[in-house]
Formats: structure tokens, sequence, C-alpha cells
């Protein structure tokens, strides 16, 4: 790749377009023996003597040679420019390296060298890191499409989407996440950052904390011990029936997230375990699901953006007071409309919602107008326990959910296409006919081109098993606590029990090793806002779901029990609270302390303040201590007690 | 033309100066139009109130009777105890009145009066409800349209503008005197990266103590 001249816009997008070109890993024949390699890499990299292997994140940006800042459109355009359909192959975003870290990574921090302050690494003793990974914040340009210009974006790597980390259980590593972002920036955006592995078993000092964020010129190492929750009882790894798949990790700056993440900071992180070993040999143990990355198991980012016109050889992306609630392209894997050919055998692919605030309902339709069936996996990276199949209805994605779902193509005949469908509409702006009966073409987000299995290509694998995991043991919570999500108070602000975030502020404490079931209620008397509610650290599980109904006055008239669809009877990280809702989840808390997150993870309301700051603490003396400060502040804020007397003689509650 | 139109175009057309060398984007977000300050002088927003400047700004009326007082006790609290030494040198304070048919510069004086806010540095405007209304949803709107427009929403949020530095940043009113003032502190000139290691040295010997005094981190 070369480097574009220093400052100079056409050097910058002639790098960007190649960069574009090189990362639509097309797969032929050829890419496949490269693809299988990086599938395998997973599997390789267990010895530290490949790190040498590792390409240098120099290589993939954060140079001196950074693209001039945007010259953003003045006005809100009506629409972003017309992008012809299905022009662009989907590209696959690349497997991170590992490599060697200089200087060496320490279980203190290395503030000395440059390191954010932060607490020691608490799982270091025990689950050392094995592998070695530099992942470097910086501006880079992007195409969207063909017919678009480069777009200026803030990229880990100089790529967008983010390159993917495939890890494995058993084989801590570490990412040393360095700020490299300009000090002249593109308002609303901020040049600090603080990443989190969405939902990874992290202790505190490596979760992405949103006050934890640090500026240009420091570094941060973020360890991932890589274990399944529940290590303290299990012993070893943890708890197997704990395993999460698919994780993404993104920036996190408390009030920024929404334009850093617009701007592109985010990517996937996988983990593999024997049951699911990224491969699909027949080895004991193994599910033989879809599983070469890249190949057969594909992740579909998705991310929507209002393009400004295209001017001096740029088409930016929209931003102006904040990120815009009204966009207009779907994106996938960093294109608008893409196209890819798949093989008439099963595929997986590992959706996620990037944000920052479309929700996305989505449906597999044929080239007959029909919807056809996708049977989900994995829902928020935990394996459901027995497959489901959508093929009557559309999947709804709320931001920050994941799908892991299985596509069967043998049931299409070669030389056909399927649609991934949106429900909402797109612009598209170039007079195109509908691709099937019924289907609008601003509602494709994507086509899939069925062709015959070449015999080089990976034959199909097995069906897919009827269970696929089990559940861990029922929780039995030692303590139940309500989060009132509103949009209420005089002055009127998205609120969580009454109060806005402060990173400063810590407003609920949790024993470690304790479990608790938690109430989510959605009680905004006017309004109709949907929050995707997000919780750090561990799984939770539903237990269930109550609607209430009110009358014009705001008076309860009924509550109605929801039954939950099966995407809710697995673990999850994401609850969908509509206006009304209350869910109970139960929750427990496990191996590591610090400091954690609940928040609703539509970006903007989250950057208006709708977090929490919660602790999980060591001892009943510093649970004791936190929770009477709780409620003392909050009677001072002129706010009802979380925990009552009991708090006050400081007994557990 | 849309009544969302409206509020989307800065008060004159910009696009010929934004982002040039020198210049600050702030100024393509940032309406210039015509205010009145409570001593009844005319200001242009963008030029006279914000550019070149760190401004701290925030909604009120003075017929308010539940938040407004509360939030400027609050602001003189701060201009008090913590930034008097900054305040109409550095740092400036502006309200912008969110009822400008009721609020003419003598209705904003009173008001300042009688909270004890007529102090230095700060300046209460009231305009015309147009260009009252762009610079809300300019300021703290996050797309949430119908309920920006309504004068009883107001978010009470506090913006702090730094037009050189090109940052800007919401915080909330009444959190504690420390975040507000490290929002402040966010909003200040980025500082040399020297200065910013010894200040992530110094945050570090803070994280440390606590571990040893408490057994816990308590700095955030």
């Amino acid at each position: 790749m070369s480097q574009p001249e220093p400052g100079g816009e056409s050097g910058g997008a002639q790098s960007a377009h190649e960069a574009g070109d090189a990362q639509s890993l097309r797969i032929d024949r050829r890419t496949l023996v490269k693809g299988t390699v990086i599938a395998g890499a997973a599997a390789v990299i267990t010895s530290k003597k490949t790190a040498v292997f590792g390409q240098s994140a120099q290589s993939f940006g954060g140079s001196p040679s950074t693209p001039a800042p945007p010259a953003l459109c003045a006005t809100r355009p009506a629409n972003s420019p017309a992008t012809t359909p299905f022009v662009d192959d989907l590209p696959i975003p690349l497997p991170a390296l590992p490599t060697l870290l200089s200087p060496f990574p320490t279980k203190a921090a290395n503030t000395n060298a440059g390191e954010a302050a932060r607490d020691a690494h608490q799982a270091w003793d025990a689950f050392p890191p094995l592998l070695f990974y530099h992942s470097i914040a910086a501006p880079s340009l992007h195409k969207f499409h063909r017919d678009l210009s480069p777009t200026y974006l803030w990229t880990f790597n100089g790529r967008y989407p983010g390159q993917t980390f495939l890890g494995h259980y058993g084989l801590p590593s570490l990412v040393r996440f360095r700020n490299s972002l300009p000090i002249d920036h593109p308002v609303p955006a901020i040049p600090e950052i603080s990443i989190h592995m969405h939902n990874g078993h992290t202790p505190s000092e490596s979760d992405g904390f949103a006050g934890d964020f640090f500026g240009a010129g420091l570094w941060k190492d973020n360890h991932y011990p890589n274990v399944y929750a529940g290590v303290d009882q299990f012993g070893g790894l943890g708890d197997p029936r704990e395993a999460m798949r698919s994780f993404w990790y993104h920036d996190h700056r408390a009030e920024f997230t929404a334009p850093n993440n617009y701007l592109g900071l985010n990517g996937q992180f996988i983990l593999y375990d024997s049951k699911d070993p990224g491969h699909e040999l027949p080895l004991p143990g193994s599910l033989r699901l879809p599983a070469y990355y890249g190949v057969t198991d594909i992740p579909l980012q998705l991310h929507a953006i209002l393009f400004c016109p295209t001017a001096n050889g740029r088409t930016e992306a929209f931003i102006e007071a904040a990120v815009p609630a009204q966009v207009d392209k779907w994106i996938i894997n960093g294109k608008i409309q893409p196209k890819l050919t798949v093989r008439r055998r099963k595929y997986r692919f590992r959706i996620l919602n990037t944000g920052p605030a479309k929700e996305w309902n989505i449906s597999l339709i044929g080239s007959d107008g029909l919807q056809k069936p996708m049977t989900v996996v994995a829902v928020d990276g935990n394996f459901v326990q027995n497959p489901f199949v959508v093929n009557n209805r559309t999947l709804n994605i709320p931001v920050a959910t994941r799908y892991d779902i299985i596509i069967d193509f043998s049931q299409f005949a070669a030389g056909t296409s399927v649609y991934l469908r949106e429900a909402q509409a797109q612009f598209v702006g170039v007079p195109t006919a509908d691709p099937a009966p019924n289907l609008p073409i601003g509602n494709v987000a994507m086509r899939f081109d069925v062709v015959n299995r070449e015999l080089w290509f990976p034959a199909d694998t097995p069906s897919i098993p009827n269970q696929l995991t089990a559940m861990p043991d029922p929780i039995v919570p030692d303590n139940t606590f309500t989060w009132r999500f509103t949009r209420d108070g005089d002055p009127l602000r998205f609120r969580i029990n009454g109060q806005v975030f402060d990173h400063n502020r810590v407003d609920h404490a949790v024993l470690k090793g304790s479990s608790e079931e938690w109430v989510l209620a959605n009680d905004v008397i006017a309004g109709n806002w949907t929050h995707p509610v997000h919780i750090h650290f561990e799984e939770g599980r539903i237990v269930s779901r109550s609607h209430t109904n009110r009358d014009t006055d705001g008076n309860i008239v009924s509550v109605d029990n929801v039954p939950l669809l099966p995407e809710e009877l697995g673990r999850r990280d994401v609850y969908r609270l509509p206006a009304q809702d209350r869910l109970v989840i139960r929750m427990r808390f496990r191996d590591f302390v610090g400091r954690y997150l609940i928040h609703c993870h539509q970006m903007n309301h989250e950057d208006d303040f709708m977090m929490v700051r919660w602790d999980i603490v060591e001892t009943v003396e510093e649970l004791t201590r936190k929770r009477r400060e709780i409620d003392e502040r909050r009677m001072l804020a002129g706010l009802p007690p979380q925990y009552g007397e009991d708090a006050k003689k400081g007994r557990l509650v | 033309m849309k009544r969302r139109e409206l509020f989307t175009g800065p008060a004159q057309p910009l696009a010929s100066t934004c982002c040039k060398p020198g210049v600050s984007r702030m100024a393509t977000l940032i309406p210039n139009a015509l205010f009145r300050t409570h001593e009844n002088e005319e200001v242009r927003f963008y030029d006279d109130i914000i550019k070149g400047k760190q401004v701290m700004v925030m909604m009120m009326y003075a017929n308010c009777e539940n938040f407004c007082p509360l939030a400027t006790k609050r602001m003189v609290d701060l201009h008090h105890q913590a930034l008097a030494h900054r305040i109409g040198k550095d740092l400036f304070m502006v309200n912008v009145s969110l009822k400008p048919e009721e609020d003419d510069p003598a209705a904003l004086e009173a008001y300042a009066q009688m909270h004890h806010a007529l102090l230095p540095g700060w300046t209460f405007l009231t305009g015309d409800r147009y260009d009252v209304d762009t610079l809300r949803y300019r300021f703290f709107s996050h797309d949430h349209i119908g309920l920006d427009e309504d004068p009883e929403q107001h978010a009470g949020l506090m913006k702090i503008i730094n037009d050189p530095a090109g940052r800007w940043f919401h915080a909330d009113v009444f959190a504690s005197t420390r975040t507000v003032l490290e929002h402040i502190q966010w909003s200040d000139p980025p500082k040399p990266l020297a200065e910013r290691l010894e200040e992530n040295r110094k945050l570090q010997e803070r994280i440390d103590r606590d571990r040893a005094v408490y057994g816990f981190r308590k700095i955030a």
C-alpha cells in the first residue's frame, strides 16, 4: 500500500482506493488458500514463535501522513449521493495478526512510556497474555461505494471496519490501543478513546470504562483473559456453558460514543473453543457449524450514514451538532449495497449492528419475492440452546446486538440471487427495477449470488445440531434491584434511577460472587422511547417481560405478561426495552472487580448521560461503605434511598 | 421551506470559509445572529460571544421558577468557588432566554440581580425567537426535533464551547463541582504531550495511593 502524500488529499484518496480494493477479499481459489490460512491462524498462532510473522501495525496506518480533515457540508443534505446497487463485493475485514509490542506490556501501567493510567491488570498472574496485538486509532480515508469519493473516517489500523480479532478460549490476549487521532477534529467527535470489548468477561481496567479515555499520543494495554465466566466457581477456564463467540470492540468515550463510532472506531472480536473451533473438521466435541473465517463464516457489520455531496474529491459523512438520526445509506462491512458470491452450501453470518442509533429489522428474500429461512444459532454471541428458524417475521437488531445466523444456500438454484432485506428503505438514487417481486431496491441491504460449489471449495457442513449448548445453572438471586430508564424530571432528561451519568459517581455496588435479579423498567409516561439496554461484564438471563397499558391520563389500566421470543430465551447482554415494558433478568458477578456500566446503547441517548456506573466489590466492608455513600448522596440530591435502613446499619441488603 | 430545514442551516452561509486553516469549525455550527444583552447592548452571537473564547452556555427564562433558579445558583456557586480566577479572563458564562418574547433586557437584568448573578464575565441574552430556536437546536438537540421545539422541555444541559480549540462539551449543571470542572477542563485547549503525560503520571499516583489507603480505586 502506497502512503499518501503528506497532507495531499488526492494522494490520500488514491491510497484509500487501493486499500479498499485490497480489502475486498474475493473468494476465489487463490484467496481461499489465503483465507484458510487466515482462518487457521487462530489455531496456528498458539506458538509465540509465529508472532514474528504478525504484520506491523504501522504498515496499516497511524503513519505521519494522515489525510486532511474533512470539509463538512454546512447544511444537512436532503439525500446522500446516488449509488448503483450491487457493484462492490462485500469486503471481509482482515483478521488481526499478533505482533511484538515494544515496550513489552506490564502488569502495572507503564506511564513512563505513555500508557494511560489504570489499575494493575487483576488477571495478569492467573492468565498472562500469550498473544499481543497493536491497534492504532488514526484518521484514514475509506471508499463506501464505487460511485462515491473517499470518506474521512477514524479507524483502527487504517481500516474500516476494524480488523477482526480471532482468539481462542484459554489463550489470553492483549491489545495495545494507541491513540493517534488528530487534535484538529471534526466537531462533535473527540480525539479521545476508551475501547470496550463488548461483552467480554473482562477485568474492569481493560473494559473500556467510559471515564477511562485517553488522548492522542497515549496508549493503553487491554488485557483479555479469554476465559468463561465462573473461574472462581469452576476453576480452570471457568464454566464452558458461559462461552460467548461473537464480540465487538468499539470506542466508549463518555459523551462522544455516537460520533466516534459513526466515524468508524469499531470492529469484531471472535473467540473459538473446541465446540466452535474456527474450522469444519470432524473433531470430537465440535458442532461443525460453518466456520472458516471470511470463507464460510462471514461477519456482517451493519452501519448507516448520511453522506454529504461529493466535493473536492471526498464524500464526507454528514455530522453537525450531533450524529444525524435520519440516515439513508445502509452499509455492510463498509460498502453500500454490496454483493457476495456464495456456494450452494451452509454459511454462517455474524451480524452486528454498530449503530450509532439505527435499529435494523432484517429478513431473507428469494428471487421469487418470498421470505426464505435463516437459522439463528447465537444471540449476542451466545449459542441458543436450540437453533430456531426465522422465516415469517423480521429479525430485530437493536444497536450493539449480535446474531449468528446460518443460511443454507443449497436450497437455491445456481445462478439465482437472494437478498438481505432491511425493513426501512434507504435512498438509492439510481433508478433500479425491483430485484424481486414486492422487494423495492431501497430495502435491499445486500445481495447473495448463488453458484455451484467448486471442487476446491470446502464441502458443506453436517446439518445443524438440534441442541447447541446447555444453559448454565439457574441463577438464584441474593437481591433484587430495579433500574428505571426514564425521560423525566426537571430539567427533562434521559435518566436512570432519577440521575444522569457521572463517571465520578457510583450508583450501585454488588459483591463479587453474588447474583441479583435486576428489573429493567422503561417507565416513561410521555413519549415512546425504546432503549436497547446494555450491561457490561456477565451475560444475563431474561426471566420475564411485561407491558403496562395506561389510559390517556397515564393511569395504569393493566399489566400484561409478554411471551418471550426465541431470541430472548438464551443469554443476552443487550435487552430491548420499549416504552412501558419491564424486563426481569438475572445476573451473576464473578471473578473480577471494578467499575462497570449499564446504559442505553442507542448511542445518542448514552451520550446524553443515560448511563450508570456500578461497581463489583471485593469485600463486604467496601460494599457497605459504597452503598451507604450512594444512599447519602441520593438523599442529598432529594432522591429516595436505594438500600434503605439496612445500608445505614451496615447490613448487606 | 420546511420548518426543519430552517433549523439546520447556519445563520449565514459560511461554506466558503469552512475548514480552511485558521478558521474555526465552530463558525459553521454556531449562528451569528443578533442578540441583546441584559445591559441592552446589541451583540452578534458568534462574533461577539463565542469567537476566540471559551464559553459556558445555558438556556433559561426569567419567569422559570423551578429549575432555572437552581441552575443559576449552581453557576453562581461555580463562579465564586472555583472559577473566579478564570471567569471574564479566558472563560465566560452566557445565559440565553428561551422565552425571548417575555424577556427583554430589563427582565433579564432583574433575574440576574435577584439571583446574585450580576457578575463579571457573565452575560444574559435575549433575541429573536427564530435565532433562539436555531441556537437550541445546534447546541442541545440530538435530533429529537419535536421535543427540542418545546420550550418546556429544555434539557438543562450546559454547553461548554472552546472556539479556538474547536472543542465543545455538554455537562449536567447539577453534577458534582468536580465533574463540572472536569468538563470545563476537557474543553481547555489541548495541552502539549509532555504536560499530559505528567498529568497521567499524577493520576496513576492517585490510583496507587487509593489502592494503598482504601484497598480500591476511589478516583474515577
